[in-house]
């Protein structure tokens, strides 16, 4: 509460103090409308009606050209411009006052040559006059660049993509040489100032690996979440697809995999500190850059948090000394509807087939027998009708057939599913005077997402300003940043029932109901009248649904720095962030829950009269989250040169640092809950009532699992220290070191840190005065080492115990998760680095490329016990793994000159493997399963393993391989201890991916597109699988319109024929054989992008400073894969993501 | 001058900062009540092996059935040589040594709880508990992997690994038999003088004196010590004797037993994850064998309170004891007066005996049909008896090991499986009455496997 008034205050502090001087030049605007008019008399009419004084040599009316000018609120300039544009005449403008100079005194062309740093000629920049859009010229391949002007007084603005903008007054009539400087930083990532969250390290003094995202590239994308727009622009990192639950798989991986159960994801730091929120809390519209840090001299300095690579962002801040700017950003992005066609299941009328034989091979018993949680599909129901003697056969047939031509997805499309429809308006303003710089932004976005009644919306403010307290030796700054969001979450996309031929609303839209639990004639019949309807109707369960989750997240900064003495500074940081986000789902009467809740727990008493231990009303879950963190940091920063020549250039920084972030996780359940009393009814826990539609079975009401309350607390203290050392700007070496300590293990005091250690160092050959590659002007060479750590939290040395409720006799009962184990450690990762920067002439290419070496040390990982010690599995540091890989970085010009084509290639390769892992599983099926993680030792963590395939026999029954013989023993060759039945196939994550990005300049516009590939892994795709069709549990699979049917159709096909009854351990054997390994292989189209950018500097009538329009186009479609089924590898399962198309404009006022 | 009062901050609170519990849920126990909630842990601490159950002969199995079973119970239905096929992770062995463990925590925890006149009384129970626990563990081990208590050879037969300590490195190796049996009987004593004289009256997991003296006279039976057996069963029934009327039990319920009826004095099952056959009702396919169905009488209640025909007409077990479909293997009353008829006899006590026997089966016969069961000789009452008690505890896991112990004094019996015409014996004294240790326990501990005979 108290920290919420502060943000409150400082927001407003931050507020008021703003002296928004804003700027303002008063010029008279002309209206002329004038055809063929003598230049004197337009002169004339400037003179008398808006107080322009022109005076020049006598000669000048005789050689002046009549002029036709229509202008509207014009400035003085453009009007001259116009004016004097043919004329064989210059003005010059001073005040109120235009000279006019006839030619014969100023040539009317200006003449030049740019030429780089190197003295070399720069072609293909654009040279204009301020102000002006009507002159300009690119300069030739010898630099040289002419045009005609028609003042002599002007600055000429030279702009460019790869040299600094410069702005220069003309001097004169002789011709120009003009020494433009590059501007590498913002470009290629090898000549950047990185950010590692701690300091801000130039190019020319890294000797480690990081990769610098530019504001550029962030907003390249359209997305809400900022994360999203580094997918398929930043090397070496991927976003994985297809993640199983229970795999610990992280959703971004930068590098390859080095832990096994421990914390899997990338550090992600905002400002300084870790952060601790929900990462769509960052608009990205306030996102200045984006830091990637990769090897252990990059990563380091983070510690014990390095270990899975480090993302660094940083936000955007005011500069001092600058006009306010007012930034204006809104786009609308528009998806498809998902493709519900994509998954391959059985049609309608395959599926009553096989329901049919199901039925004639008695499957479904005897209607008599069955109980009310025998659900039968609507075909069966008219089937046992038909048997019963309700219906005749043709009734029967007739409403089969009806069966036949319906598909539930037309009604799951229709009432489902919608176009997504994505808006954001981002609106910020920033500026500076010499004491002061400030930034604040409003941010909204409001999502309609591809289900019905699903959604987000988010407003974000942003405020931050820096106070140079004493010039150049004190400086203040405060930051807040507040996020709220509400998220809808009332549709799961499908319905809980595999029949495909549903209708689930009838012509006029009203709701129908489908088999779920209980069997339709159970439900039709039930009770009388006294239960609550029983039907489950999936379109009134999406309308009645009410869960959202509505979302508060806030942190304040502080820092202070001081400037002690010659280059030692001081600093220190705090940051305080806190969260809550609040889970509410609304379970009323309405809903097949509650209602089923209410009536599986109605009681009858022996005079007929009922009771409802779940009371009549609805069920109301919360789930609040909470976090909050403190971040302190003290940091000394010493940056020198030194030397009679500067040559030795020294910086170094050491600090200390805490953290302490505490999370609450509290649920709660309220029964009979009414919205208008706001309140529920009490219901008794402890006894347990038979169930109403199964009378043997009794159970308490739910409890445990919706009311809990749980408290963690991480807490860090943390050394460390980092400096460089650069001898003429040539030769650099770095180290760093840091100790981590934490109250997560929970030993003694001397074993709770870590100590962490890097070093690293760099040579610039190319400064060299023996180089002498002339084609190749830059070239680096860098090496580092080191260790990053990571932690896992489920681990403890002591003997741990924790509460799981009570036990049957109503006691609380605990279990052990861990025997003591006094000797753990951290997980500590060694990184190995090679790199290489180089850039050709004129920068036409140049890039990176690295190798590197990450061996995972001490990884948490489980390994057997002997099971009489009582715990047969031991976790602890056991397990070993090896990456090794390499990152290429490439960009060309392709073109320059007015039309510019640059290309952006990267290319990431990642091997990783276990080298040790402690427990093997006793059978191939272990491996077999994705559930869970079963490491081998050898294999990358996440492999693709196959059973080995001999074909289909004579009976179109599959065949594997036990004891080297041909067998159809499925339960042994699945269980079997014969690790040569078990094929690696190979990873399951892309080895090789990167991607291709073109981009294409002409005047105003741009367009770019984006390729991006993946290789040389492996997936798992589902088949038919009989056992999972009859019972129910899948729609089945297209493959069973392949299936061996007769004899000789093994020769063609390796789908199984159908057999009754179902033999599960067959159906195991063929999903988990070779024949379904598919290759992933494949490359993208991922996005388009075209923009069109309007500066006032060319178009001085803009309304504005700057305009800039675009389109995006987002997953736009896969233009080559490996396999042939139809499967997009990056959505093996679940639909792919639909295309959208984003339009958005970006306004500087 | 901030500086120097972080830095204060920073040197300070540095070990009470790092000393906060990382999470609300996990516990380091330490207090009394950790210690009861662990040993509360009713789905562990409940459950005995299966495979002594699964190795006698009270039911038989239809042969597609036994087809589909796992390598274990495959082969142990069999009395196959090897049952595990290399498959380790065995819970008839894993689960007990987990109890063993638990237990270790608690008795390696409560000295370091100071002891005062409020909490002497929990403190005592708990210890009593804890050390009840870890002998039943032991000796329900010891009734499956070890050989059959012989006081001649007991110094030199090879028992099971006796772990007290909660400390993972040590390597487990096989105590003698004498050893083994002299633990259980060490720590049941310890129990029986620690624990309440109550039989808890909800709280039926947790063992009392008189479960402990049960278990005494089960362990005794057990090795053949008769006159101990006697004495602990004698001692039990002074303090808790309870029986139930079983005309007082409904005949249509399959769970016609509450969990916390008279007779129970300590309530246990057999293990359930890995046991797919005695499911009783579940399993239609787990058929009581006919000689035993067949040997009650029409007046006796309890061939419709134990067992109920399937639907192809053969019986199956239903809920025992436990108020559970799986077979009740815990400790109760009717044991007790079995083992102490069977002592009397034994020690030449006719009428004693028979009095026992009668007070018992009383209770289980239609009121007003029952007939006292006569003997001419103390030996006829003693085989009358032996019939009794296998009619009485049949399902209960006790089978087994009355089979090793009557087959040590020249009973005879050799079980017979018929599998689809195939015939398997398991001859009296046999080696396989010892089960093999599973593989991943001999490969980490590189302890000696019981004798295999050649196949």
């Amino acid at each position: 509460m108290g920290s919420k008034r502060l943000a409150v205050y400082l927001l407003l502090l931050a507020c008021f103090q703003q002296s928004m001087s804003v700027y303002c030049q008063s010029t008279p605007s002309i209206t002329l409308s004038e055809r063929d008019t003598p230049l004197e008399k337009i002169l004339i009419v400037l003179r008398d009606q808006y107080g322009y004084t022109f005076v020049g040599d006598a000669s000048w009316t005789q050689v002046a050209k009549n002029v036709t000018i229509y202008v509207k609120n014009a400035n003085i300039r453009e009007v001259l411009d116009i004016c004097f544009k043919d004329q064989p005449l210059l003005y010059k403008l001073k005040d109120n006052r235009i000279t006019i100079l006839s030619i014969g005194q100023t040539p009317p062309f200006v003449r030049g040559r740019l030429i780089n740093e190197k003295r070399e000629p720069v072609a293909g920049v654009s040279i204009s006059i301020k102000g002006s859009g009507s002159s300009s010229a690119i300069s030739n391949d010898n630099g040289e660049f002419s045009f005609r002007i028609t003042h002599p007084d002007v600055d000429l603005v030279i702009t460019s993509v790869n040299y600094v903008d410069m702005e220069l007054p003309l001097s004169g009539p002789k011709d120009t040489v003009i020494q433009l400087k590059e501007k590498i930083s913002e470009l290629v990532d090898v000549s950047v100032v990185a950010n590692n969250g701690y300091q801000e390290i130039p190019k020319d003094r890294a000797t480690g690996s990081f990769v610098q995202v530019s504001n550029a590239l962030i907003n390249r994308r359209v997305s809400t979440n900022i994360l999203d727009r580094l997918d398929g622009v930043t090397s070496s990192l991927i976003f994985n697809k297809n993640i199983v639950s229970g795999t610990n798989q992280s959703a971004i991986t930068i590098r390859g995999r080095s832990t096994i159960a421990g914390n899997p994801d990338p550090l992600v730091v905002v400002d300084n500190f870790p952060y601790n929120g929900d990462i769509n809390n960052i608009n990205p519209n306030d996102v200045e850059s984006i830091t990637v840090l990769k090897d252990a001299a990059a990563a380091s300095i983070w510690g014990a948090f390095s270990g899975n690579g480090v993302i660094v962002i940083t936000t955007k801040k005011g500069k001092y000394n600058q006009a306010p700017k007012v930034s204006f950003t809104t786009s609308l992005t528009l998806g498809r509807k998902p493709d519900l066609y994509y998954q391959p299941i059985l049609s309608s009328g395959d599926y009553i087939d096989v329901e049919d034989s199901l039925f004639k091979w008695g499957f479904y018993g005897n209607p008599q027998f069955a109980s009310p949680s025998t659900v039968w599909s609507p075909v069966i129901e008219t089937l046992m009708a038909q048997k019963e003697g309700l219906l005749s056969a043709g009734e029967a047939q007739a409403r089969i057939n009806v069966f036949r031509t319906q598909d539930t997805r037309q009604d799951l499309a229709r009432y489902f599913y919608r176009s997504s429809a994505n808006q954001q308006y981002a609106l910020n303003l920033s500026g500076g005077s010499a004491k002061n710089k400030y930034y604040f932004s409003a941010g909204y976005d409001k999502n309609l997402a591809n289900l019905v009644r699903d959604g987000y919306s988010r407003v974000t403010l942003n405020g931050n300003n820096t106070y140079s307290l004493v010039p150049q030796k004190l400086e203040l700054s405060t930051g807040l940043f507040f996020t709220a969001s509400t998220t809808q979450n009332n549709n799961s996309g499908s319905i809980n029932a595999v029949y495909p031929y549903l209708k689930l609303a009838d012509a006029q839209g009203n709701a129908l109901s489908v088999p779920y639990q209980l069997r339709q004639s159970y439900v039709d019949t039930v009770g009388g009248r006294q239960l609550l309807d029983w039907n489950y109707r999936p379109l009134d369960e999406l309308r009645n649904a009410d869960n959202k989750t509505t979302l508060t997240d806030y942190r304040i900064n502080i820092g202070i720095r001081y400037a002690i003495w010659k280059g030692l500074e001081a600093n220190a940081y705090y940051q305080y962030g806190h969260g809550f986000s609040n889970l509410q789902n609304f379970q009323s009467q309405k809903t097949w829950y509650t209602r089923d809740q209410i009536n599986e727990y109605t009681q009858v008493d022996s005079t007929g009269k009922l009771s409802y231990p779940v009371p009549m009303g609805g069920i109301l879950d919360k789930r609040g989250t909470s976090y909050d963190a403190n971040n302190v940091r003290l940091q000394l920063n010493y940056t020198r040169l030194l030397g009679r020549d500067s040559s030795h250039s020294l910086n170094a920084i050491a600090g200390a640092e805490l953290r302490d972030v505490e999370q609450q996780v509290v649920t709660s359940r309220l029964y009979g809950y009414d919205q208008n009393r706001q309140n529920g009814l009490p219901v008794d826990y402890t006894i347990s009532y038979p169930q109403y539609s199964s009378p043997g079975v009794s159970a308490k009401i739910d409890y445990t699992d919706w009311n809990h309350n749980l408290v963690t607390s991480d807490r860090y203290l943390s050394y460390y220290f980092n400096a460089s050392y650069s001898y003429l700007q040539r030769y650099t070496v770095s180290a760093s070191a840091r100790r981590d300590e934490s109250n997560l293990f929970g030993v003694n005091a001397n074993q709770r840190g870590v100590p962490l250690w890097s070093a690293g160092a760099a040579w610039e050959i190319s400064k060299e005065n023996f180089y002498g590659l002339g084609w190749l002007p830059f070239l680096k060479f860098r090496v580092t080492d080191g260790y990053n750590g990571n932690v896992d939290r489920s681990v403890s040395a002591y003997t741990t115990a924790s509460f799981f409720g009570s036990n049957p006799y109503g006691a609380i009962a605990a279990s052990i998760n861990n025997p003591p184990n006094p000797s753990l450690r951290w997980e500590r990762i060694n990184i190995f680095n090679v790199g290489v920067d180089f850039a050709g002439r004129e920068h036409r290419v140049e890039g990176s490329l690295e190798y590197y070496i990450k061996t995972g040390k001490d990884l948490i990982g489980q390994s057997p016990l002997d099971p009489t010690t009582g715990s047969p599995v031991f976790t602890g540091n056991t397990a070993n793994m090896r990456a090794n890989g390499a990152d290429i970085n490439l960009r060309t010009k392709n073109i320059k000159g007015l039309f510019q084509w640059n290309t952006f290639f990267l290319f990431s390769f990642v091997r990783d493997k276990v080298t040790s892992y402690g427990q093997k599983a006793g059978s191939v099926y272990n491996y077999l399963n994705t559930g869970a993680i079963n490491p081998l030792a050898g294999r990358p963590l996440y492999s693709v393993y196959a059973l080995k395939w001999m074909g289909l026999d004579t009976q179109g029954n599959p065949q594997g391989l036990l004891n080297g013989h041909v067998s159809k023993d499925y339960s042994s060759i699945y269980t079997s201890s014969d690790f040569s039945n078990l094929l690696y196939k190979g990873p399951a994550n892309p080895p090789m991916f990167g991607s291709l990005r073109n981009e294409f300049y002409r005047k105003q516009w741009g367009l770019s597109f984006n390729i991006v590939y993946k290789f040389g892994y492996y997936f798992r795709r589902s088949s038919i699988d009989y056992s999972d069709l009859f019972g129910e549990v899948s729609p089945g699979h297209r493959d069973y319109e392949r299936r061996w049917q007769h004899p000789g159709d093994e020769q063609y096909t390796y789908v199984p024929s159908m057999v009754y009854p179902k033999n599960p351990t067959r159906d195991n054997f063929y999903s988990n054989s070779e024949p379904l390994i598919e290759k992933g292989d494949h490359v993208r189209l991922q996005d388009i992008q075209l923009s069109y950018d309007l500066q006032k500097k060319s178009f001085p009538r803009l309304p504005v400073q700057s305009v800039r329009l675009y389109l995006y186009a987002n997953n736009i479609g896969i233009l080559w894969k490996a396999n042939h089924q139809g499967i997009d590898p990056d959505n093996i399962s679940d639909i792919p993501n639909p295309r959208t198309l984003a339009m958005g404009i970006k306004l500087d006022l | 001058m901030l500086l120097s009062g972080m830095g204060m901050l920073f040197s300070c609170g540095k070990s009470s900062f790092l000393d906060k519990k990382t999470n609300s849920d996990l516990i380091i126990p330490t207090t009394l009540s950790d210690f009861q909630a662990l040993l509360d842990n009713s789905i562990l601490m409940g459950v005995t092996p299966a495979l002594g159950e699964l190795s006698a002969d009270n039911y038989y199995l239809d042969y597609g059935f036994w087809q589909t079973l796992d390598a274990k119970q495959h082969n142990a239905y069999t009395w196959a040589p090897d049952i595990y096929n290399g498959q380790g992770k065995v819970d008839d062995w894993d689960l007990p040594y987990q109890q063993v463990f638990y237990a270790n925590v608690v008795l390696e925890g409560l000295p370091k709880v100071s002891v005062d006149s409020s909490n002497r009384q929990d403190w005592n129970a708990l210890k009593g508990a804890a050390l009840f626990i870890r002998a039943y563990a032991f000796y329900n081990v010891a009734q499956v992997f070890a050989p059959v208590y012989d006081p001649a050879s007991a110094a030199t037969d090879l028992g099971i690994p006796l772990r007290l300590s909660t400390d993972i490195n040590a390597v487990s190796f096989r105590a003698t038999l004498k050893d083994t049996y002299g633990q259980i009987e060490k720590d049941l004593q310890g129990a029986e003088s620690l624990l309440p004289a109550d039989v808890p009256s909800t709280n039926r997991n947790r063992p009392s004196k008189p479960a402990a003296l049960a278990m005494l006279a089960r362990m005794y039976l057990s090795m053949r010590a008769y006159e101990q057996a006697g004495k602990c069963a004698d001692s039990c029934l002074q303090i808790y004797s309870r029986l139930i009327d079983y005309n007082s039990l409904s005949t249509t319920t399959i769970l016609p037993f509450t969990r916390l009826n008279d007779e129970t004095l300590y309530q246990s099952s057999f293990i359930t994850a890995t046991n797919l056959v005695l499911k009783g009702v579940v399993v239609p396919n787990c058929v009581v064998d006919s000689v035993l169905y067949g040997s009650y009488a029409s007046e006796d209640l309890r061939k419709q309170i134990f067992y109920r025909l399937n639907v192809d007409g053969y019986p199956n077990t239903i809920g025992s004891y436990n108020n559970s479909i799986y077979p009740f293997s815990g400790l109760a009353t009717d044991e007790v007066y079995l083992t102490r008829a069977e002592c009397r006899a034994r020690a030449g006590d006719k009428e004693g005996a028979l009095a026992d026997l009668n007070t018992l089966l009383k209770t289980r016969w239609v009121t007003g049909n029952f007939t006292s069961f006569t003997a001419a000789t103390p030996e006829e009452a003693r085989d009358t008896i032996l019939l009794e008690r296998r009619k009485e505890l049949a399902f209960r896991g006790l089978r087994w090991t009355d089979l090793r112990r009557l087959n040590k004094e020249g009973q005879n019996i050799t079980l017979t499986r018929n599998l689809n015409g195939q015939l398997y014996h398991l001859a009296p004294n046999s080696p396989l009455y010892v089960l093999p240790i599973p593989p991943d326990v001999i490969a980490f501990s590189g302890m000696p496997q019981n004798p295999r005979p050649q196949q």
